[in-house]
């Protein structure tokens, strides 16, 4: 797989939590990745983490958090 | 024709062009032919207790076909007695009074011994002092040169004992054999450094003789550690001009010396905050008659910019000199290849698939005709393939907009440190 598919697919599961309505609350980082920690928005729904391997898929989470939490349109391959 | 003159630190020089304290600035007689010329300044070898160099001396690394990549040596200080030197830079201030001259000085760390000099020196008329605090070998092993200049309160004190009898303005050269070049420059403005000159030379052996296994160069069958400078070393130096130029706190004007060869270097230099430069290697290697092309390059490169004064150059790329955590991680490059000027020679792709991120697919296109191409959404932008690639104008490195806003490391770190602010490791885990 090449590495931007590994991180498509890791950028789509960001994407579809945020577009659900979780909300990112805490990124703890070590050796491993990223587990971020998202919880929904209504009060009774399960808090979600992610483990993250790519650096892309860091990289998009803090910048959607940078920008607003909001998913950012989908980006597309360039030929 | 733009105004190459100069003012460093009070010091008036009619070009940016001087001579580093080196070989070629020995004896009046190289001097004054160097003044000739065309150059606007010489800092006369490093003036101190007779001394006895040994034989040989210098060492070059060729690279790739190209001679003199790199230069080493083990020469001391001048071996010529001080009144002679001190004779022949009057004569030569008297012949060239437009000219610059700076005599470089180098002496045990003692109060009295530092007045001593900079008196008789200054009786003779020179512009400028320039304390040698960067020699790496031979004076080092006396408590002179690099082993002063790697003590910062020893620069400091020495520079203020100068500064207590000096008329004219004192420049600091500084060794690079330092982890962090900015501690001695501060200390050295501490001390009331007029100005700071750098890079010395660094320490290096040039290599050895698989044959003999002599060391390159030996005396006798013995080696020592000496001084790299050259077109190699130009990279280190002008990221340690670039640290000390950006560094508030050393705030003096700076002569940029390391590998300089061309006008080209000297923009270099000069937009990254040197005021003026100093050349060595290159005129080892090429003789003084290089400083023509430098002049006729730069004459030309300001007029073609429009600038009417070399000193329009100083300092104004070093805004543009940053911290890695301020740079936009968001920013997005990839490389691009032209099929038109490409030889498939393949060496991008051997290149990216053994040492990047395998981006470059070798593949067929619709006429037969082997092609390469570049995976764009793969690609990191790292510009290995345009520069191992050996036809001009086959890869180009194109911007992209990727869509989100800049963000930095440190704004990023900023963002989660905030965001976890409520929670500890356990409470995730």
């Amino acid at each position: 797989m090449s590495a931007f598919d590994e991180f498509d697919q890791e950028r789509q599961a960001i994407d579809s939590l945020l577009l659900q309505g979780y909300t990112v609350t805490g990124i703890f980082e070590d050796l491993d990745g990223a587990r971020v920690r998202f919880i929904p928005s209504e009060p009774a729904g399960e808090p979600v983490e992610l483990l993250l391997l790519t650096a892309d898929a860091r990289k998009h989470v803090t910048t959607l958090i940078f920008g607003g939490s909001k998913p950012a349109s989908p980006i597309g391959t360039h030929t | 024709m733009a105004d190459l003159s100069i003012d460093f630190a009070g010091i008036k020089s009619p070009n940016p062009f001087w001579l580093a304290s080196a070989p070629p600035t020995n004896t009046g007689y190289q001097v004054q032919r160097a003044f000739e010329a065309g150059w606007g300044g010489a800092v006369w070898k490093t003036l101190g207790e007779p001394v006895i160099n040994t034989s040989s001396r210098f060492a070059a690394v060729h690279f790739g076909g190209q001679r003199v990549a790199g230069f080493n040596n083990i020469e001391l200080i001048t071996d010529r007695p001080l009144e002679v030197n001190l004779k022949e830079i009057y004569e030569t201030k008297k012949r060239f009074p437009n000219n610059t001259i700076i005599a470089s000085l180098m002496v045990e760390p003692k109060q009295e011994k530092w007045h001593e000099i900079v008196k008789r020196v200054e009786a003779v008329g020179v512009d400028g002092l320039e304390l040698n605090f960067g020699c790496p070998h031979g004076m080092a092993e006396r408590g002179m040169g690099a082993a002063s200049g790697q003590q910062p309160d020893l620069v400091q004190a020495q520079t203020a004992w100068v500064k207590e009898v000096a008329t004219t303005p004192v420049i600091v050269k500084m060794t690079p054999n330092i982890t962090d070049i900015t501690v001695v420059a501060r200390h050295a403005v501490k001390g009331g450094a007029d100005a700071i000159s750098l890079i010395n030379t660094i320490n290096s052996l040039a290599g050895v003789d698989i044959h003999s296994w002599n060391t390159i160069p030996n005396v006798g069958g013995q080696g020592a550690h000496g001084g790299y400078c050259g077109p190699a070393v130009k990279p280190i130096a002008l990221s340690m001009v670039a640290e000390c130029a950006r560094d508030r706190a050393v705030g003096v004007p700076i002569s940029g010396i390391g590998g300089i060869s061309t006008w080209q270097d000297v923009v270099e230099f000069m937009l990254m905050g040197s005021t003026g430069i100093q050349v060595c290697t290159a005129v080892m290697h090429h003789g003084f008659r290089i400083v023509e092309e430098m002049i006729d390059g730069l004459n030309n490169y300001l007029d073609e910019k429009g600038l009417a004064s070399v000193m329009e150059l100083v300092g104004k790329s070093v805004p543009k000199y940053s911290n890695w955590g301020d740079l936009d991680l968001n920013y997005k490059v990839v490389a691009r290849i032209n099929e038109d000027n490409c030889i498939n020679c393949n060496k991008c792709h051997i290149a990216c698939e053994d040492a990047s991120h395998q981006c470059i697919d070798m593949l067929t296109n619709a006429e037969g005709k082997a092609i390469l191409q570049v995976r764009e959404e793969d690609c990191v932008g790292c510009n290995l393939c345009s520069i191992v690639c050996p036809a001009d104008g086959a890869i180009d490195m194109v911007a992209l907009d990727s869509g989100v806003a800049p963000m930095t490391w440190n704004q990023r770190n900023q963002v989660i440190s905030g965001l976890n602010g409520s929670y500890s490791e356990a409470e995730v885990g």
